[in-house]
């Protein structure tokens, strides 16, 4: 028996990235098998690799308070609300929990550094206005009038997810009538440059699980789902896309950066989202993996689908679609669950781009070349990151 | 669902009290102390937290490539189960969520990677710091050093980052994500912070001389993290300090609705008001809500000067005058219209 109040629910979906507004231009893009990875040199001085950009974003939102990061997550919020239908009220008393790892690092200059205060008067002070984190999810409010409690979450790369999981707690909690959740981080010199550092970026397309894979692109965009309860939905008549069946987060404890290469702490945390949904490994028909394209996790992520899945009676569908527009750091786990929704609606398992060469195992079946298609009921998009974090998002196929 | 109350079992903190496990000794006062850790155009003061070797405190812990938020962060966090007497090898660490609650993040070693960028170019930043700039490499360390294997999240929220995190650990408790949770809220105060509260004239006239505290609008700033041991049921042998009924927070709207609407027929014993300005008259709105007979613990100027996330600094302070047991209400209000209202039970 289905608990109608304790059932949560996808009644809409905002996105913009690479390939323009809209889950259905992303969609229409990756069946194409499209890819949005481009090469990229003016970015900052000495740069040269391969990035992932969004093009013009929406004139309305041009104003020196927000970020490029917030303007993003506002152009998808405004998109995942467009078809929204209820009253006022339920808008008004919303609530928003926005993901970013970049935030308003986009609008800092390093000459911060040499006299702060001398920056902020020459201009700089509103600019750094939009730093905090929290500022994404308050753009969001300010842009659609949402008045209910927001929070941004900020976990690194699992930060898109875990605000979709984190909403869902607050609807079972009863702290809003509806939740948008998603993420949302720009392209900026900070994290390029980090990342390069850390010598983590393919300067080359990405290629995720193959087992010539060398690093990861970075990429920009924003995605926010419409979370509510069953009972909500129905009560005012939404259409429902999915249910979130099963949701969980843990963590390895392992490293500050790399994951734990056995990937006990991502199989914990996809187990834990099966035992939510009460749901049996042979159910699920598709993974959305985190995916990077770096050595270290695609190979930890394999471990993990191999211990979490064991006993299926077939291997476990997995695919990246980081192939096609890079990683979004805190905005990955909000597209990548968008595209998990859009995977199911269209019953279609993208494949990973540029996979030649997968990493063997016997338990997975690397989803690559050719789309393939295939009724799809149930499906999981899984994130982890820096900071040892994971998160696993479980959806199923609303009930005719 | 978990029915009954998640309680605070232990409370830690490194604050401008200094590093302590447990209450805040009632007697502590303080005046804000002169900033040196940079040159200043002239006397600039806030409540600092006191350098001191962390490894003194939690034997065995390196924090030297660590932003000031994480080493504090790991600190108070032991302290926090020191305090609880939790022996973590009796339980299952997968079960033990971080959440950690931060209104700027780790801005020491993002300000050191922006120099870095400034003196080499982006090609030649240190590939070390990048990591520690991460808001959540605190609540990453404190799991990397406990081995707690739970969810482990990191928030922000305009005026009521603490507020939120404790509702929503309070939340992986009641809905069986957790067995425990070690709820941390803080934030450091550098050069840059420090300098755009000035220049955005934010500031409290007694930052900029000897003089005590005014009643002027603004504020002096503020420093550190507190961390609380949320636990899902009375453990044995624990020493709880409150319950954590029911709450809510908005950024908006009518807040003596929404408080009324959390406290039904309940009048509390005690108010403690958080707010991200002790001097806000915002935060002095919701009086004529209370029976005269409650206690009112008015918004404390050290905790509101951590801003986002001084409400478990304010929770703290406010438990160390210890007023007995009875009902509470942690109240805060923001200038924005914003509010965040959370039942404790005080124990």
């Amino acid at each position: 028996m289905i608990d109608a109040r304790k059932t949560i629910v996808v009644t809409g979906i905002g996105v913009i990235s690479p390939y323009g507004i809209g889950l259905s231009v992303l969609r229409d893009g990756m069946l194409r098998g499209q890819c949005c990875l481009n090469p990229a040199e003016e970015l900052y001085p000495g740069f040269h690799g391969t990035v992932a950009a969004v093009g013009a974003l929406p004139s309305l939102i041009e104003d020196d308070r927000y970020s490029r990061t917030d303007r993003l997550a506002m152009a998808a919020a405004r998109d995942a609300v467009a078809d929204f239908t209820g009253s006022g009220s339920i808008l008004r008393e919303s609530g928003i929990v926005m993901a970013s790892t970049v935030a308003g690092l986009t609008e800092i200059d390093p000459e911060i550094s040499q006299g702060p205060a001398a920056w902020y008067q020459n201009g700089g002070l509103t600019r750094a206005a939009s730093y905090p984190v929290s500022r994404v999810a308050a753009s969001v409010g300010e842009q659609l009038g949402i008045l209910g409690p927001a929070c941004a979450v900020s976990v690194a790369c699992a930060s898109g997810a875990m605000a979709i999981a984190l909403a869902a707690n607050m609807l079972l909690d009863d702290a809003a009538p509806m939740v948008l959740a998603g993420g949302s981080d720009a392209l900026c010199p900070f994290t390029l440059s980090g990342f390069n550092s850390l010598q983590a970026l393919d300067p080359e397309p990405c290629r995720p699980f193959d087992q010539n894979r060398n690093g990861l692109n970075i990429g920009e965009g924003a995605a926010v789902l419409v979370l509510e309860t069953l009972d909500h939905a129905t009560r005012r008549d939404a259409t429902i896309l999915v249910v979130l069946r099963g949701w969980a987060m843990t963590n390895d404890a392992s490293h500050p950066t790399a994951p734990q290469k056995d990937g006990i702490g991502l199989a914990l945390c996809i187990q834990r989202a099966l035992e939510m949904a009460a749901c049996g490994v042979d159910e699920v028909g598709y993974v959305n993996a985190h995916g990077t394209g770096t050595p270290l996790n695609d190979i930890a992520e394999t471990h993990a689908y191999e211990s979490a899945f064991q006993g299926r009676s077939r291997p476990i569908p997995v695919s990246s679609t980081k192939s096609y527009f890079g990683h979004c750091l805190g905005a990955a786990g909000a597209l990548e669950a968008a595209i998990t929704i859009s995977a199911m609606q269209n019953s279609a398992l993208y494949p990973t781009l540029r996979l030649t060469n997968p990493i063997e195992s016997d338990q997975v079946d690397w989803l690559r070349g050719e789309l393939r298609r295939q009724p799809l009921p149930m499906a999981m998009s899984v994130s982890a990151g820096f900071g040892g974090s994971n998160t696993a998002l479980l959806f199923g196929r609303p009930r005719a | 669902m978990n029915t009954t109350l998640p309680v605070i079992t232990g409370i830690g903190s490194v604050t401008p009290y200094g590093p302590l496990a447990g209450l805040i000794p009632t007697e502590a006062s303080l005046q804000p102390s002169a900033i040196t850790a940079w040159s200043t155009p002239g006397l600039r003061r806030a409540f600092l937290v006191e350098p001191f070797r962390p490894a003194n405190i939690v034997p065995g812990l390196k924090t030297r490539r660590l932003d000031s938020l994480s080493a504090w962060a790991l600190v108070a966090a032991s302290l926090a189960l020191r305090d609880a007497g939790v022996d973590l090898n009796l339980m299952d660490r997968s079960r033990i969520a971080v959440f950690f609650a931060t209104g700027l993040g780790c801005v020491e070693l993002t300000m050191a990677f922006y120099q870095s960028a400034a003196a080499n170019g982006w090609a030649g930043t240190d590939p070390i710091t990048f990591p520690e700039t991460l808001s959540n490499a605190p609540a990453g360390h404190v799991a990397l050093f406990h081995d707690l294997r739970g969810p482990n999240v990191t928030i922000g929220s305009k005026s009521f980052a603490a507020e939120s995190a404790l509702l929503q650990a309070a939340s992986l408790l009641r809905h069986g994500q957790a067995d425990m949770a070690i709820v941390l809220a803080g934030d450091t105060l550098t050069q840059a912070v420090y300098e755009w509260y000035e220049v955005a004239q934010l500031l409290d006239p007694a930052c900029f001389s000897q003089e005590p505290l005014s009643s002027a609008p603004g504020f002096v700033p503020s420093e550190g993290v507190v961390a609380m041991v949320l636990e899902a049921a009375d453990r044995p042998a624990s020493r709880p300090y409150a319950a954590l009924g029911a709450g809510r927070w908005a950024t908006g709207g009518d807040a003596s609705a929404g408080v009324r609407q959390l406290l039904g027929d309940l009048q509390p014993d005690f108010i403690i008001y958080s707010a991200p300005s002790a001097s806000s008259s915002s935060t002095c709105s919701a009086r004529d809500l209370f029976d005269e007979r409650a206690t009112i613990f008015p918004a404390q100027t050290v905790a509101a000067g951590m801003g986002d996330s001084g409400g478990l600094l304010h929770i703290l302070m406010a438990l160390s005058k210890r007023p007995g047991s009875g009902q509470a209400l942690l109240l805060g209000t923001s200038a924005h219209g914003g509010y965040a209202a959370l039942r404790l039970e005080l124990r």
